[in-house]
């Protein structure tokens, strides 16, 4: 056996130490030994980075069975069905089906909202967004119909958190994300812990995935993708909710969309200057200081004409 | 425990080590060094990280990549123009489009689950309770019968064996879409 590979084993020997659990004998040991050499520390790395890959193995985990499957429209009935399930021949279930809750919250385009659930959980809706939430006894249940929320989640293991958006249900695994819905199309973003995004269409088989902590997934009829990213640009994603939009140098077109969300006087970008190349942070509803910008920086033609503003060059 | 440094190696350098391979495989002539180069090209990346991390991560790996192949042919006095005008150049890597590594996640898991079936009996039932059961390692060795020191080594071979299985199947490149609103065009390709 060689060096290198002598080296491997010491690191695999730690990585299992370190999911048995270490003291802190233990845990000085393992940085006194990661301290020897870099390439101790860069095997390590390598390895840990397989390891934690297998943690999206958690997807092939079966669901609980008192998570029901909502459905559109129906969310009482879910509530019920829900409540149902838990109490399943309790004979409680008429009283936990009016305990049961649902509200409805909205924001218009370019506002924003905060809203805390009895529960303690924390929900910041983004512009032009609708959510409903309905809170029982055995599940939490929050259907995104339009738009942006970000979910800062109070985790309890006997009362799941599901939201669901469009044909996805993400489910809470004790965490902060977000999820973005344009019709069909679902976007979560994982800040904090986990969450497992499934398939609702009735039907389907497919496998569920889990998303860790900076991921994002994009999800569209049954396709989902997965792609993990650095902190500071999962920061950036989520900057909307302290009113900013961080862009880094993107084109104008795609920069004018993401503003459009936030304003009803929307700007329509034309010509060549739709591939010019922007970056910086804007508050989402200051739209002067971009077009000043644009007219002053990029010696952009910029015309306000009845709810729009066009430019081009 | 992890240091701002390591996760940055782990965020950073350690997803382009397929592309980092091609670049090894195609440039030199030994194939069976591949690995070695590629542990040595590591180290010299988190040396000069820990002075100051590079501006680019990429274009810093590749050129650490490529001068450390000309070190090693002039080592073994091999060196010559050809050989070294044979090697990809660092723009044409800088070319290539820069490619996120979306995985599709449905065959991500498949991928792990076919890695997780190659192993032996005991490992690969350590495996499935342990990550796909979210068992701790306590638990597997209650549920299995047998001790938790056992468990143990289960756990370090069961790595050891899923690095080899998985190597060079990170990710799934799909196509560099960089806009959240465009983003998710790309799916109905």
């Amino acid at each position: 056996m060689n060096e290198r590979d002598n080296i491997e084993k010491e690191a695999a020997d730690w990585l299992a130490r370190i999911d048995r659990g270490l003291d802190d004998q233990g845990v000085a040991s393992f940085e006194q030994w990661k301290a020897a050499s870099i390439e101790h520390r860069i095997t390590f790395i390598r390895l840990q980075t397989v390891w934690r890959r297998a943690d999206r193995l958690a997807a092939l985990r079966r669901p609980r069975p008192e998570i029901p499957r909502p459905q559109v429209g129906l969310k009482w009935l879910a509530a019920m069905a829900a409540a149902l399930l838990i109490c399943a021949g309790s004979g409680f279930g008429y009283f936990w089906v009016h305990k049961s809750t649902s509200q409805r919250f909205e924001t218009a385009v370019g506002a924003q909202r905060s809203i805390s659930l009895a529960d303690g959980t924390q929900i910041e809706l983004n512009t032009n967004t609708l959510i409903h939430t309905s809170m029982s006894p055995g599940i939490r249940t929050v259907k995104l119909d339009r738009g942006q929320a970000y979910f800062d989640v109070v985790h309890d293991a006997h009362r799941p958190f599901v939201v669901i958006a469009g044909n996805r249900r993400i489910t809470d695994l004790g965490t902060k994300f977000s999820v973005f819905r344009d019709g069909d199309r679902v976007e979560v973003i994982v800040k904090e812990g986990q969450v497992r995004v499934d398939v609702i269409t009735p039907g389907s088989s497919d496998a569920p995935v889990v998303a860790e902590r900076n991921t994002i997934v994009m999800a569209r009829n049954t396709e989902t993708l997965m792609v993990a990213k650095p902190q500071q640009e999962i920061e950036n994603e989520l900057l909307w909710r302290s009113g900013m939009l961080v862009f880094n140098q993107e084109r104008l077109a795609d920069v004018a969309d993401e503003i459009n969300r936030y304003n009803v006087r929307k700007i329509e970008v034309v010509g060549a200057a739709r591939d010019i190349r922007i970056g910086g942070s804007f508050r989402a509803d200051n739209v002067d200081v971009l077009k000043q910008l644009l007219r002053d920086g990029f010696r952009l033609k910029v015309v306000d004409e009845g709810d729009k503003t066009t430019i081009s060059n | 425990m992890e240091s701002e440094l390591e996760q940055w190696f782990a965020r950073e350098i350690l997803p382009l080590e397929p592309m980092l391979e091609g670049y090894l495989r195609r440039n030199w002539r030994d194939q069976s060094e591949v690995p070695d180069i590629r542990q040595d090209v590591y180290i010299r990346v988190y040396e000069a990280a820990l002075r100051e991390k590079p501006f680019n991560s990429k274009h810093f790996l590749f050129q650490v990549a490529r001068n450390l192949m000309i070190d090693r042919l002039r080592r073994k006095n091999v060196v010559s123009f050809d050989s070294i005008a044979d090697f990809d150049t660092i723009g044409a890597v800088e070319e290539l489009p820069d490619l996120e590594r979306w995985t599709a996640a449905r065959q991500e898991v498949r991928i792990l689950m076919d890695a997780v079936k190659k192993l032996p009996p005991r490992c690969r039932e350590v495996m499935t309770l342990r990550k796909i059961d979210g068992f701790s390692q306590r638990e597997v060795a209650e549920k299995m019968g047998i001790t938790e020191d056992t468990v143990e080594r289960q756990v370090s071979k069961a790595v050891r064996l899923l690095e080899k299985a998985l190597h060079g199947t990170r990710g799934v490149l799909v196509s560099g879409v960089r806009r959240r609103m465009g983003r998710l065009g790309l799916l109905s390709k």
